[in-house]
């Protein structure tokens, strides 16, 4: 097992290391040792620290959305009513849908040539005109989180569910006949009982958030005019557009020694240290 | 338990003599990046006529598309897997020149062009340094697509101008169309349509003599405002179209014009009638003569080195550009792609298409237009590797979209795209 994960996890990250101290430039042309240059290119440049931001504005928003949409959906699949079972099973449709195919559907429905949103959103006064979602940076970061959280959040609602099924009921009814409202219930019991369950989501969550690729690329290409652009989408335009394969690998390496530092940050601060009773 | 021997032993005898008889035969494989359905069906039909004529060899073809091929066809070539043929676009094939995996084919075009006649703008943009590195197939060139119903009910006549353009587009608008379907996504299609606008302000030229640039020049300026001006008349999503998008805008009526290679397909298939169908030259700047437009020859790479697979590839593109095939290989999307050669734009298997029949007049006129087609870093005799990565990384592209969503003027944008350029000429 050892050997398994040296070979398929260790070889390609000491390979990428390896490959951030050259200077190749296409993919299989040869390359000379030019030490830390990349990284002080990397580092001084603006483009990657502007990536970074918006990589860290995505990290955040997705997470806020995909908790709001998780929870919300979690309380609700938590009660019991009738075809709750069918809803528990469905929920994870779009989770389960190739991203080719969501980045399809919402193509359509956003487009002004004939997709549903627009017109929808004219007949309910929200706008005057049809909008490109796309077209500015503001709107193209939002939609897109909004889009990626749409896809994503079965997936959190899921593991909130299982969470809210192992606290005892009988804490929610001692409340009750204490007088305790719901929002109490939620605030003194829910969240707290929750919380080793949010935060192996919060964790998880940000590493899964941090390198979506798929559907930024997909949706976008990292535009409008790089509004779009975090960090994997700068660095795949560098090494298989800008042809810097060497210098996009040392955007990677600091990339995963960011998450790294914060994963490690997040178990030593964040952790529930004891079961809350 | 004898029986069970025998069927074994004569499976594996069986599986032996294939094994041999595929030993013996060329195996060649074909890389394209005409992905659609109807275009792969069409390769499949003349690979399966050419191998049947050619025992000898055998023909197999792996479709690719345009976003990955540039990483994943250097990844082949560096692990020894790469195709015996690959299709290319000119920038491609520096690309691919540069890791010294093509070998000039000129000796070959010289044959072809003898028996063919190939458009010269067709060969051009695969003709420096001593050698020519790729066999052009066939010919793509933008055009102003409109319907004449929509322009007859406006009072208006097709542009040949900017300024006519500019206001056929605003009357449009004004008729509850997007006057102008322009785009603005960071990707090909954006850099082709400023393309087709520089083109026709005289600002055709990336790079000076030497190898350095040019970008950054006033005429430049001008058809990156122009296109500004026109982009407050295209549909609000326009920053984020793909290729599809502005003809599905076309053919939903709702684009009163686009520039675009064809909408020829997708206008059939809703139901467009032919004789509505407009398509004219891209317009031109009101100070210039004639009107030019963006093409891109397409063309086959062979990257094989053996002798017997460079030889057999050579007859594979051979049967292609024989007139009898050619129509039918270049109407794997009618009216989409032009013919490279001379004997290629009179053959009856081009024309004999019932798409081809049906739209004959637009077609004509695209292929007129096409003869006055131009692709940026290919206007001369001299071609710098870096255009490579200029194309790749759809930097004209990128310098409109500071415009139109970042807000810059179009001398800074043009300013920028230059200094983005030189870093990735470095």
């Amino acid at each position: 097992m050892l050997i398994w994960l040296g070979v398929t996890l260790l070889y390609p990250l000491v390979s990428s290391a390896a490959l951030s101290l050259e200077n190749v430039r296409i993919i299989g042309s040869a390359g000379r040792f030019v030490g830390l240059a990349n990284y002080l290119s990397v580092l001084s440049s603006a483009a990657f620290w502007l990536a970074l931001e918006r990589s860290v504005v995505w990290v955040a928003g997705n997470a806020v959305a995909q908790t709001v949409l998780a929870m919300a959906s979690a309380l609700i699949l938590e009660q019991a009513f009738p075809g709750v079972r069918v809803a528990r099973t469905w929920i994870v449709l779009t989770w389960i849908v190739p991203t080719i195919v969501i980045v399809i559907v919402w193509r359509w429905l956003l487009s002004t040539s004939g997709g549903m949103i627009n017109p929808f959103l004219i007949e309910l006064g929200v706008i005057r005109r049809p909008m490109g979602f796309f077209s500015s940076s503001v709107s193209a970061m939002t939609t897109l989180i909004l889009i990626n959280s749409w896809r994503w959040f079965p997936f959190v609602a899921v593991m909130l569910l299982a969470g809210l099924q192992r606290i005892p009921g009988e804490l929610y009814e001692a409340a009750a006949i204490d007088g305790a409202s719901r929002f109490a219930r939620f605030r003194r019991i829910t969240l707290p009982l929750l919380q080793p369950t949010l935060f192996v989501l919060l964790v998880i969550g940000t590493l899964l958030s941090f390198n979506v690729f798929d559907i930024v690329w997909l949706l976008t290409g990292g535009g409008p005019a790089d509004a779009t652009t975090t960090l994997p989408i700068l660095i795949y335009r560098t090494a298989f557009k800008g042809y810097r394969l060497s210098e996009a690998a040392a955007m990677s390496v600091i990339a995963t020694l960011l998450l790294m530092g914060l994963a490690i940050l997040a178990v030593r601060t964040l952790a529930p240290r004891e079961e809350v009773r | 338990m004898r029986g069970r021997n025998v069927v074994f032993a004569s499976l594996i005898a069986l599986l032996a003599a294939s094994g041999l008889a595929q030993a013996d035969q060329v195996q060649i494989r074909l890389w394209h990046m005409e992905q659609p359905p109807q275009r792969v069906a069409r390769v499949q039909q003349l690979i399966d006529e050419f191998n049947k004529s050619n025992p000898g060899i055998v023909v197999k073809q792996e479709p690719q598309n345009w976003g990955e091929v540039y990483a994943k066809a250097p990844a082949a070539i560096a692990a020894g897997n790469a195709p015996e043929i690959l299709f290319a676009i000119p920038d491609f094939t520096t690309v691919i020149r540069s890791l010294g995996a093509l070998t000039s084919v000129k000796d070959f075009t010289d044959k072809l062009n003898a028996e063919h006649h190939f458009i010269p703008a067709t060969l051009r943009p695969y003709e420096y340094d001593g050698g020519v590195w790729a066999v052009p197939l066939y010919n793509m060139a933008i055009s102003l697509w409109y319907r004449h119903s929509v322009f007859d009910k406006a009072g208006l006549k097709p542009p040949q101008t900017w300024s006519e353009w500019r206001k056929d587009a605003e009357t449009l608008t004004k008729a509850g169309m997007y006057g102008a379907g322009l785009p603005a996504n960071k990707q090909l299609y954006t850099d082709q349509t400023v393309y087709a606008m520089m083109v026709n302000n005289g600002a055709a030229q990336l790079f000076n003599d030497d190898g350095s640039l040019r970008f950054n020049n006033p005429k430049t300026v001008e058809a990156f405002s122009f296109y500004k001006d026109m982009f407050k008349y295209s549909a609000p999503d326009a920053t984020n179209w793909t290729w599809g998008e502005a003809e599905a805008c076309f053919d939903a009526n709702k684009c009163g014009t686009v520039l675009q290679f064809t909408v020829i397909s997708t206008y059939n298939e809703q139901g467009g009638d032919p004789a509505d169908l407009g398509v004219a030259a891209v317009p031109r700047a009101d100070t210039e003569a004639s009107s030019n437009t963006i093409s891109y020859s397409n063309a086959a790479m062979i990257l094989a080195k053996d002798p017997a697979k460079r030889q057999a590839a050579e007859r594979f593109i051979s049967f292609l550009l024989e007139p009898a095939n050619y129509g039918r290989f270049l109407n794997m999307e009618p009216g989409l792609f032009l013919p490279a050669t001379e004997d290629g734009a009179k053959a009856p298997s081009f024309w004999n298409d019932p798409l081809a029949v049906k739209y004959k007049l637009q077609i004509e006129t695209m292929i007129a237009n096409s003869q006055h087609g131009m692709l940026f870093g290919f206007t001369t005799d001299k071609v710098f590797p870096s255009i490579g990565a200029i194309s790749a990384q759809n930097i004209l592209a990128e310098t409109l979209q500071r415009i139109v969503t970042g807000g810059e003027t179009p001398a800074a944008a043009v300013a920028a795209g230059q200094k983005e350029m030189e870093q990735a000429a470095k």
